[in-house]
């Protein structure tokens, strides 16, 4: 069973397109991102997820369970969804014993929570002298009371300083680790790469990837960099990897062969049958932030013109 | 349910709005316990009404029930502020996108109301005594200054304070549902505060002044009624129906909109 399935999920609104017939099974366990650019739909399909929104048309299931039903499910599920938000004249312990006395959890998970987001010792402030970080961490505790299968946090990063950023990344892996399903959406994959198992890439309403990283990774060919032990062979290990019918363009040092991310060594031999002797060859991948970019990448223009026109494509 | 209500207090128990509340009450209270004592001596001064506020006979004065006279009379002044922060208490919910949050964790919202509705119950409930203590303090001792005549204030005083308690009480609570009402409909606190005042300053009076038929049934004039235990426009058992008329709307729009509306805060 996946931890959530979607299958055609649209939300309109009025004559804007936020989701367009999303279809996507996240399965349980690891750490699932969710990534797009800004306004792209995250959001809005975590908050149909949630019960805050309902959809237009299309159905879902989180946790086994259908989301137009009673959503018992939610007492299994944890959410921060966009900016954290408390009352702010309330200590951050006030604030997390209200929502844990509305799930009718016992105190003790209110010290827990605050342990492992390690918020013990300032628990007694107002959440108004918290800085961003602090109360996205406060945030992540309020979704973590529940001791949830599934957590769900919408761009938890937002605003963080790359300390931060690494603080909460470590978090969501040890979550993980414990057995949970995390999804975390960010409109920046390299924020959340390193600890993703599974990708789900929404672009402008519509899915553009979802599938594990790895899989993501093996589109990357990327390219290789080759430069001759003499400079003098450049023109003549272009004319030979050429005629090897090998992609090259000349580069300031040397050759470059792209879309030959694993012929390495096939450059190496034609190279030496040219009776050429190598002083590099490196493979460059290209970046998953690269591939996430190219996926995701469109004129925005075009694309909100497409959205209001009916259609996201 | 009780454990959605002890959430709502503690998410309430915020010293700022609670002291503002409260200390807006006994600041009211304590003013027009002395207006009223002030005028009480000069009938041609005491002005039949003012925005909000009843002003009662001298005979009322020097009843039995005199001593608490005064409360009844600013009913709508004390509504006004019980609307306003009942309004300020759920409309916050909104602007801070709390709602969220409860939502998710709540996801049977009508719980989320009827917790909103506990909670404030209770805050009411404290707020009426704060306007019944200051009555209780500054009223015997305006009085005694005065040249009524206040020997009936000694008869049953018991049950004339625990009657005035609790008709103000049950007149704050009909203000208190209407404020929560217009914030959940319009998820402005500025908004509901606006709209409520509003009404009882000015579109009520212009109405009942304009359409003399509307002086008994409308909204501010019921819950006056209440909280004078009955009038010679409304009596006790009217004004109680008819004010468990208007909570039983205010709460069953307040559940639907609440309950059918996506949370986009």
């Amino acid at each position: 069973m996946g931890a959530v399935t979607t299958e055609s999920l649209t939300r309109r609104f009025g004559d804007v397109l936020a989701l367009d017939a999303v279809s996507v099974d996240v399965p349980a366990g690891g750490v699932v991102g969710l990534v797009g650019p800004n306004g792209s739909g995250k959001s809005t399909m975590i908050r149909m997820l949630l019960g805050l929104i309902r959809p237009t048309s299309g159905t879902a299931r989180v946790l086994g369970e259908p989301i137009d039903g009673d959503r018992a499910y939610l007492s299994r599920v944890g959410a921060l969804v966009e900016s954290p938000a408390f009352v702010p004249g309330l200590s951050a312990r006030a604030n997390l014993l209200s929502l844990a006395q509305l799930r009718g959890l016992p105190v003790a998970r209110v010290d827990a929570v605050l342990d492992t987001v390690g918020l013990t010792g300032r628990d007694r402030e107002p959440v108004k002298r918290f800085s961003l970080g602090m109360k996205q961490r406060l945030g992540i505790a309020a979704a973590l009371l529940p001791d949830p299968e599934l957590l769900v946090l919408d761009e938890p990063t937002n605003g963080l300083d790359p300390s931060g950023i690494v603080e909460i990344r470590t978090l969501l892996g040890a979550l993980a680790r414990e057995g949970r399903t995390v999804v975390v959406s960010s409109h920046l994959l390299a924020e959340i790469e390193a600890v993703c198992d599974h990708l789900v890439v929404i672009r402008f309403g519509e899915l553009v990837y979802s599938g594990p990283v790895a899989a993501l990774l093996e589109r990357t060919l990327g390219h290789v960099e080759v430069q001759p032990e003499h400079p003098a062979d450049l023109q003549a290990l272009l004319a030979a990897l050429t005629r090897a019918g090998h992609d090259v363009e000349p580069t300031a040092e040397g050759v470059r062969v792209r879309g030959a991310g694993g012929r390495a060594a096939a450059i190496n031999r034609d190279a030496a049958a040219a009776g050429i002797t190598l002083a590099e060859l490196r493979t460059v991948r290209e970046s998953l932030e690269q591939v996430f970019l190219d996926l995701t990448g469109r004129d925005e223009a075009a694309a909100a013109q497409a959205r209001r026109g009916g259609g996201a494509a | 349910m009780l454990d959605v209500v002890r959430s709502e207090l503690t998410r309430s128990r915020r010293r700022g709005v609670l002291g503002a509340w409260l200390g807006l009450t006994a600041l009211f209270a304590a003013m027009i316990v002395a207006v009223i004592f002030q005028l009480a001596g000069d009938a041609a001064a005491m002005p039949a009404a003012g925005p909000g506020v009843t002003f009662p006979t001298r005979e009322t004065l020097e009843s039995a029930s005199g001593l608490m006279a005064p409360l009844a009379s600013a009913s709508s002044m004390f509504g006004i502020v019980t609307l306003s922060f009942w309004a300020v208490l759920t409309a916050t919910d909104h602007s801070t996108g709390l709602v969220r949050l409860l939502v998710a964790a709540e996801p049977r919202r009508w719980r989320l109301i009827a917790g909103k509705v506990g909670a404030l119950v209770v805050w009411t409930a404290v707020a009426t005594t704060v306007a019944v203590l200051v009555d209780l303090v500054v009223a015997p001792m305006l009085g005694a200054t005065s040249d009524l005549d206040l020997g009936a204030w000694g008869t049953d005083v018991g049950a004339v304070v625990a009657s005035a308690w609790l008709n103000l009480f049950l007149a704050l609570l009909v203000w208190g549902v209407i404020g929560l009402v217009l914030a959940v409909v319009t998820r402005s606190a500025a908004v509901a505060v606006s709209v409520g005042a509003g009404w009882v300053l000015v579109v009520e009076q212009v109405l009942t002044a304009a359409f003399d038929g509307l002086r008994d049934w409308l909204p501010g004039a019921t819950i006056g009624a209440v909280a004078s235990g009955g009038n010679d426009v409304i009596s006790y058992g009217s004004a109680l129906a008819l004010a468990a008329g208007y909570v039983i709307v205010c709460l069953t729009v307040a559940v639907v909109v609440f309950t059918r509306r996506d949370i986009t805060d």
